[in-house]
């Protein structure tokens, strides 16, 4: 019991450190459709 | 032509390379304070290189003198070069440095000489992208940059340095600053960088951006950066600096009008930074030397040059933009 407490804690207070900086990436939406496409040709003249 | 390259570094050196490589370049000058790199770089370009023991800023015989040392030094050599009458390149992406450079540009008109601020990777050839973009608009409302990556040590600290300090926005005809690290994108580079987390940071891109596009209303820049950058960005450097990262990509997103309707174009590439940036700056003195700038004065490129045949010299020496097809953004609201 005194185990599983002080792992809350700890998970807890990572937690807490986390959200303070922010550390995990809060995301973005991907792109739904495309892809890059190299210039060439008549885009370049 | 004679063109003087002041620092071998990463950037310097490939900068030295294009430049031997290029036909209308008679003479490659090279100064740094590091004798052995000096010494290092010479050998391995051979003919049509010497170097210059002098000090970095005593005169030089040269037709352009291009700045590619440490950033923050960049303005009093500029200054000095400038004095002579000769046309200036600086690479340096630190803010401080940008803004005094710009400082230059009613003299700079006064000598008929160029001084290309910005002339590397981003600022540069993010520069040369947003122009490119903006011509496919009546008017442009809004520019964000985004890069990813570092070129030698000197560019590491630089980047080290620029997570710790205040971000410039261009918002709303006004300047805006804020916090570094904060205003978090996630940004979609080509291939194969992908996606990355980016952040607000000091970064000279608006700088540049805002003068070439009169009427814009925000441009925004940020640069990738790892948790541990996000944790240490405060502290002094705790690791050595690689001598060269990895690949790198920047990404502009250009929002404006065309009659009616409102558009989004997104351009972007993906290069080393160091060897994009030696490229952008060789292409930039070569012009500045030929007389083919739009106009004498200190600015960045997007100002100065042509972008569509800058991007196809660029194209020519294996540096090639890449354009966004498709839904590229995550919504059509106003960006944040």
């Amino acid at each position: 019991m005194k185990m599983v407490r002080k792992a809350l804690i700890a998970v807890g207070l990572a937690g807490i450190v986390a959200a303070i900086l922010r550390l995990r990436g809060t995301g973005g939406t991907p792109p739904r459709d495309g892809g890059w496409r190299e210039l060439s040709g008549p885009e370049l003249s | 032509m004679r063109v003087a390259v002041l620092g071998v570094g990463a950037v310097g050196a490939r900068l030295a390379r294009q430049l031997v490589s290029t036909e209308q370049v008679d003479e490659v000058v090279l100064r740094d304070p590091n004798r052995a790199r000096l010494d290092d770089v010479l050998r391995s370009l051979g003919d049509g290189v010497v170097s210059d023991h002098h000090d970095l800023l005593d005169p030089v015989d040269a037709d352009v003198v291009v700045l590619a040392g440490d950033a923050g030094t960049h303005d009093v050599a500029a200054a000095r070069f400038l004095r002579a009458n000769q046309h200036v390149v600086s690479v340096s992406d630190d803010l401080g440095d940008v803004r005094a450079l710009l400082d230059l540009d009613s003299e700079a008109r006064e000598r008929g000489c160029a001084v290309v601020v910005g002339a590397g990777f981003a600022p540069g050839l993010t520069c040369v992208l947003a122009a490119h973009g903006a011509r496919r608009f009546d008017a442009v409302d809004e520019i964000h940059v985004a890069k990813v990556g570092t070129g030698g040590p000197a560019c590491a600290r630089q980047h080290h340095r620029a997570l710790g300090r205040m971000a410039l926005d261009w918002r709303e005809g006004g300047w805006v600053q804020r916090p570094p690290m904060s205003g978090r994108e996630l940004c979609w580079f080509p291939d194969p960088i992908g996606a990355q987390d980016c952040y607000r940071a000091a970064l000279p891109d608006a700088l540049l951006l805002v003068g070439a596009f009169p009427g814009v209303r925000r441009v925004t820049s940020r640069v990738a950066a790892t948790r541990r950058d996000r944790l240490t960005a405060r502290l002094p450097m705790l690791w050595p600096t690689h001598p060269e990262g990895g690949p790198g990509a920047v990404r502009v997103e250009v929002r404006g009008r065309r009659g009616r309707s409102r558009d989004v174009v997104v351009f972007g590439a993906m290069d080393r930074p160091a060897v994009a940036a030696g490229a952008v700056a060789a292409v930039g003195a070569v012009w500045a030397a030929e007389g083919r700038l739009l106009r004498p004065g200190a600015a960045g490129l997007a100002e100065l040059v042509e972008p569509t045949p800058f991007l196809a010299e660029l194209s020519r020496r294996g540096v090639r933009a890449a354009i966004f097809e498709g839904d590229a953004l995550s919504g059509s609201a106003p960006r944040p």
